[in-house]
């Protein structure tokens, strides 16, 4: 039953153009990146990165040294430091930009900004914009239910969220193969990399293949992605007009990263979604703003954010009148 | 062997706030009938035909569709049911054609069904291209053929005749009058163009300040409001005459407006005659359901 329905939603986000959009924009912001690392590649052919990242690790002990800094930034550059010392002890270069690294690290710098706000622009309109247009009159009126409706949106939703960050992946293969280096998929990443009580703990450490590794962390993005989604419907239920719920989107989620930076002190920030959003950054081993999320926590906040948006939009879509 | 109704309304109350939008409306529709929905705007129309399709909640009151409660049965109810509730708005972004799979695949019917209903309402050949497009003329028939989908018991149209023209309303008239003839489809108009209802329906109420006012056929209605127009020279010694014969009358500078049945007519002119009244003009007229609608309203505006 729920097959037409879903057909019927990703007609309209593919005739909205909006996918198009989404496309469009990762095209842009990947071939820059590429442009950029390809640079990079270029000014470093010869160069000496063990120097490099000794000079690194140096200068943070001197700053640590110093003692001028806070506690948090103290504990994050100590595990910096640690992850240095890593690839100085086992000899892996870990700044060299190549294709697949590219992919990798795709995950972890866009998967809690620029997806999210990506799959906001994508759900904002899914219930707004028929509000706007009076379609919802024939759309409410045909024989489904209102929940069967939803529904087929939610999904559609997902389906566009995934198709997004697959997007994302493959275009930042594609569009930079031809100028990085391609190989290194089995190259061994470090991850597993952990605080607890400010030190630095090494002992879960992992040693995976570079694209088990990326799996992983696309995974983990898709999870936070799935929960964005949901909160985009959310948005898109309550707002009459797709720019208040695209605009309320982006102010939460840059507001929410703006928050954990500034003020870490203000532990209640742990409970916004936008803390655990970057879930693939705390996997690699980026220390997360908030003491206690651990990545059971973050999985678990984000499935309660989810689980509540959800709920919140049937409630409303499936009672409220629908006047012109 | 009584028939059962296809859409029956039963004491239909919206209040919000402290506001009641509409007041205990009931009516009914029997298989092949058109019934009209008189009334200005902000009198409740729209809210009771949001109401009958499930749009809106009602405060009180229920709605059965072809003997289908329409909140606990909503699907089985619905599926008798075409409808287009104010403007006929569809996605413009997209085909006519694209717009008439979108909801064919809700009623999951077949394609087969597009074809047909285009045809129906002479649309076939502007439907491959963007509703953006299209007049709100072709916008209108598209409304309707996608009401027509399915082919449902019951259609609910609100002001069918927006953004026609006249050859246009005539086509939709015939349409739907073939319809209720020789498919007994049962047709619930609401228009503000009364000649188009007293055209088209067979039945009508008129609703104001959220109650239905008046109910019954167009000839009911009608009938029993016949008149007879006099001009004449002296209306005051007319309307004295008049009076003698306690018969009720409105009148303006030169003409005199008498309630009267046929046989009573000729005594009146002669009497008025007799009395040195030059009457220059008799006519007997039935009162247009414009007429019967302002007074019923008090004489406001019916836009």
């Amino acid at each position: 039953m729920l097959i037409p329905l879903v057909q019927n939603e990703t007609l309209k986000i593919l005739r909205r153009k909006r996918f198009a959009v989404v496309a469009a924009i990762l095209f842009v912001i990947i071939a820059l990146v590429t442009y950029s690392q390809y640079r990079r590649l270029s000014e470093q052919r010869d160069r000496n990165w063990r120097a490099e990242i000794q000079q690194r690790v140096a200068s943070f002990q001197n700053t640590l040294r110093r003692g001028r800094i806070n506690e948090t930034w103290a504990r994050s550059l100590h595990a910096e430091i640690n992850r240095l010392q890593f690839y100085l002890d086992h000899d892996i270069e870990p700044n060299q930009p190549t294709a697949p690294i590219f992919v990798r690290t795709f995950a972890n710098v866009a998967g809690f900004l620029l997806l999210p706000l990506l799959i906001a622009i994508l759900g904002s309109d899914i219930v707004s914009a028929e509000n706007a247009e009076g379609t919802d009159k024939l759309l409410l009126t045909r024989p489904v239910r209102r929940w069967k409706v939803l529904t087929a949106k939610l999904v559609t939703l997902w389906t566009f969220a995934t198709l997004t960050l697959l997007t994302g992946g493959v275009m930042a293969f594609a569009v930079s193969a031809p100028f990085l280096p391609r190989g290194g998929w089995t190259a061994p990443t470090f991850t597993g990399f952990s605080i607890e009580k400010g030190a630095m703990q090494l002992d879960a450490v992992r040693q995976l293949p570079l694209w088990k590794d990326t799996l992983i962390a696309y995974g983990l993005d898709w999870f936070a992605l799935l929960t964005v989604a949901c909160i985009a419907l959310l948005l898109s239920v309550l707002f009459r007009s797709s720019a208040a719920a695209i605009g309320t989107m982006l102010a939460s989620l840059i507001g929410g990263t703006i928050l954990t930076r500034i003020s870490p002190d203000w532990t209640a920030g742990k409970y916004l979604f936008v803390s655990a959003l970057p879930l693939a950054d705390y996997y690699t081993g980026e220390p997360p703003p908030y003491d206690g999320m651990s990545m059971l926590f973050c999985i678990g906040l984000l499935s309660a954010w989810a689980l509540a948006a959800t709920a919140i939009s049937y409630i409303v879509f499936t009672r409220r009148d629908v006047f012109g | 062997m009584p028939t059962q109704p296809t859409l029956t309304a039963t004491n239909l109350t919206k209040i919000i706030g402290k506001k009641t939008i509409v007041d205990s409306v009931s009516f009914e529709l029997q298989a092949g009938e058109i019934f009209g929905f008189l009334g200005p705007n902000g009198a409740g129309k729209t809210t009771t035909i949001r109401m009958l399709v499930g749009l809106i909640r009602p405060t009180a009151g229920h709605v059965t569709i072809c003997g289908f409660d329409q909140r606990r049965q909503f699907e089985d109810a619905m599926r008798c049911v075409g409808c287009i509730v104010e403007n006929p708005d569809l996605y413009r972004f997209m085909t006519g054609r694209e717009n008439l799979e979108h909801f064919a695949r809700m009623l999951r019917v077949a394609g087969s069904e597009i074809e047909r209903v285009a045809e129906l309402v002479s649309l076939a050949h502007r439907l491959d291209q963007r509703v953006g497009t299209y007049s709100l003329g072709m916008r209108q028939r598209l409304g309707i053929a996608q009401a027509l989908l399915g082919d449902p018991k019951l259609l609910i149209l609100d002001e069918p005749a927006n953004g026609l023209d006249p050859a246009g309303i005539r086509e939709i008239r015939e349409l739907l009058r073939q319809l209720a003839a020789e498919r007994q489809m049962s047709i619930f108009i609401s228009s503000h163009l009364l000649a188009e209802i007293e055209l088209t329906c067979d039945r009508v109420a008129i609703i104001h300040k959220g109650r239905i006012l008046r109910e019954g056929t167009v000839r009911e209605l009608i009938s029993s409001r016949r008149e007879m127009e006099l001009r004449v020279d002296d209306v005051v010694r007319a309307s004295a005459i008049v009076t003698e014969r306690n018969l009720p009358f409105r009148t303006d500078t030169d003409r005199i407006w008498v309630a009267i049945e046929e046989p009573d007519a000729p005594p009146l002119v002669a009497a008025l005659v007799q009395a040195g009244v030059n009457v220059f003009h008799a006519q007997r007229r039935t009162q247009s359901l414009e007429e019967m609608f302002l007074e019923a309203t008090g004489g406001e505006s019916v836009d």
